[in-house]
């Protein structure tokens, strides 16, 4: 009965938080950032750069958006989810509706996923697009290059997400840990022999690309996870830390800031 | 019947910070006033109360249950917390609307209510204003707004009439006596005294996390009167003054502790205040001026807490 009453309210504060993440100002910075892509693909093709292909399009999109936009990304918007509502003393709000805690944060989590996917993928699409036109090929064409990016834009949308909205739910600056884990531990564990880069996503959003993509740069990464293993590694990731967040967020108590 | 409040030997640490330390009153219905200088302990009961807080140690009953994380109880109470952050960027239609579907409410029931709920705090006019366009007596009304559109059993109201402007406070005060009027609770915290009297007689005093004193405010008040109430008088003449005075019998003590200064105890301050013009037209005293150390809420805790 209380879970039929969660699910049915969660909705409401999905929509709260997809109007917040993508109605206020802040969509603006985010926007520019998630657009990176387009930019840069647009740009290469009105530069009429020769070597500008589906190849190129991987080489730039595997460091900068995979490791850096859809990162930040990531960080910035699910790190807002609970901590800005704690630090604005808006939480009493939502806390004192009859709607459970752990629902709260899987329903913010719902929204912040609608809104970062919203945010990120039409750029990818937007990219290929960009490249697949530029060469003049069919847009089926390079199918599996879209296909790998698009899955890796989503799961890992959803791992980072769910690491991060846990991070801001047991420390009180989860943007610097965030930023931390994101960007210094992501690429420090995959350079790192042995079987240590396991234990960061991009690991695994590389070796889905890896397994999803006939021809590459990723060709000479190595990798002992095939690409439905990575999936579904990233989606026990994603579930156990959006459960643990939802735990932790359960015993948690909130002062008002002062 | 069991209180709408019940709290036994409760109390609350933040770190090495009490919060509330061994608080124990019980709140029967109506309007009860919750009255103590900042950092009392006020916020941290009511954050207790919605449930936002667990207790350390005690037992707190609200309506007969147990807050802390008590889904069901969520609808029977309506929040307002003291601080005045609101979604800045929603209106204040869309702000109460979006509660009340929380609350269960289909949308087009919310939008109806939330007008309603807009209506009886006199925002109607500003609310399709967004809300981080409202002054802080607006932002208080929102609050309450929010607070009671759902129709709870019991407000629970941290400082409603803290920042409101005087139209708003009427307006507040209006809006909370009339909630009470239609049979619902209301627990409501200030540290000024004279704001809850209007509306209230029964008062809970509290203070460094524990209840000192509750019960109908003019029994209070009396426990109040028992405690000298000093009065600072500036005057040339503070030996003569105090010749003039010392026959009143409720004076208990009189103390010249600068040159021009004398400062009286009374035990009872408005027979004081009523004599004092008369004794100094008669006996043609020259009193330059007058002050009370006891005027803040502080000052009367520090007396009954000893």
């Amino acid at each position: 009965m209380a879970f039929a009453d969660d699910l049915k309210r969660a909705p409401v504060v999905m929509a709260l938080t997809l109007r917040y993440l993508l109605g206020t100002r802040r969509v603006i910075a985010m926007g520019l950032l998630a657009g990176v892509p387009v930019l840069l693909t647009g740009s290469l093709a009105l530069a009429g750069v020769a070597t500008f292909d589906i190849l190129l399009f991987q080489s730039l999109m595997i460091p900068l958006f995979l490791q850096v936009v859809l990162i930040f990304v990531t960080l910035v918007n699910a790190t807002t989810l609970i901590r800005e509502e704690i630090e604005d003393n808006t939480l009493p709000y939502l806390l004192t509706r009859p709607i459970s805690k752990p629902a709260v944060v899987g329903a913010k989590y719902a929204g912040y996923l609608a809104a970062v996917l919203i945010l990120l993928v039409p750029p990818v699409v937007g990219a290929y697009v960009i490249t697949e036109a530029y060469e003049g090929v069919a847009l089926s064409t390079d199918a599996d290059v879209l296909a790998g990016f698009l899955a890796t834009t989503v799961l890992g949308s959803a791992a980072y997400g769910a690491l991060f909205l846990f991070i801001s739910v047991i420390v009180r600056k989860p943007l610097a840990v965030g930023l931390l884990i994101g960007f210094v531990w992501e690429s420090i564990a995959g350079a790192i022999p042995g079987n240590l880069p396991k234990l960061s996503l991009i690991h695994y959003l590389r070796s889905i690309l890896k397994g999803t993509i006939e021809v590459g740069p990723l060709s000479g990464f190595v990798t002992d996870v095939s690409a439905p293993l990575a999936v579904a590694v990233l989606v026990g990731a994603t579930a156990s830390l959006l459960i643990a967040a939802m735990l932790v967020f359960q015993q948690s108590e909130f002062r008002q800031k002062a | 019947m069991t209180d709408v409040v019940e709290a036994k030997d409760l109390s609350k640490w933040y770190g090495q910070v009490l919060g509330l330390n061994g608080f124990t009153a019980s709140f029967g219905s109506g309007i009860t006033g919750l009255v103590g200088p900042n950092g009392a302990g006020k916020s941290t009961l009511f954050k207790l109360l919605i449930g936002q807080l667990h207790s350390d140690k005690g037992e707190l009953r609200l309506l007969g249950e147990d807050p802390w994380n008590n889904v069901g109880l969520k609808h029977r109470i309506g929040y307002c917390p003291e601080h005045n952050q609101l979604y800045g960027w929603m209106t204040a239609t869309r702000f109460v609307e979006t509660l009340l579907r929380l609350d269960g409410m289909p949308a087009a029931d919310a939008r109806a209510k939330a007008a309603a709920a807009l209506e009886l705090v006199g925002l109607t006019s500003a609310k399709d204003r967004p809300l981080r366009t409202y002054s802080r007596g607006m932002r208080q009304r929102a609050k309450l707004a929010q607070a009671l559109a759902h129709e709870p059993e019991i407000l629970i109201l941290d400082e409603p009439l803290s920042g409101a402007d005087p139209v708003g406070r009427v307006q507040i005060l209006k809006t909370i006596a009339g909630f009470a009027r239609d049979g619902g609770h209301v627990l409501m915290s200030t540290h000024v005294l004279y704001e809850i009297e209007r509306i209230t007689e029964n008062i809970v005093l509290i203070h460094n996390g524990k209840g000192i004193a509750s019960g109908n405010l003019h029994a209070i008040r009396a426990l109040i009167d028992k405690h000298p109430h000093a009065v600072r008088i500036a005057t040339p003449t503070p030996r003569d003054l105090a010749k003039a005075l010392a026959s009143m019998d409720h004076v208990v003590s009189l103390e010249v502790p600068e040159p021009d200064v004398l400062v009286v105890r009374t035990r009872q301050p408005d027979a004081f205040y009523r004599e004092l013009p008369g004794i100094v037209a008669d006996g043609r005293l020259d009193v330059r001026g007058l002050e009370s150390p006891d005027d803040s809420l502080e000052a009367v805790f520090r007396y009954l807490v000893g």
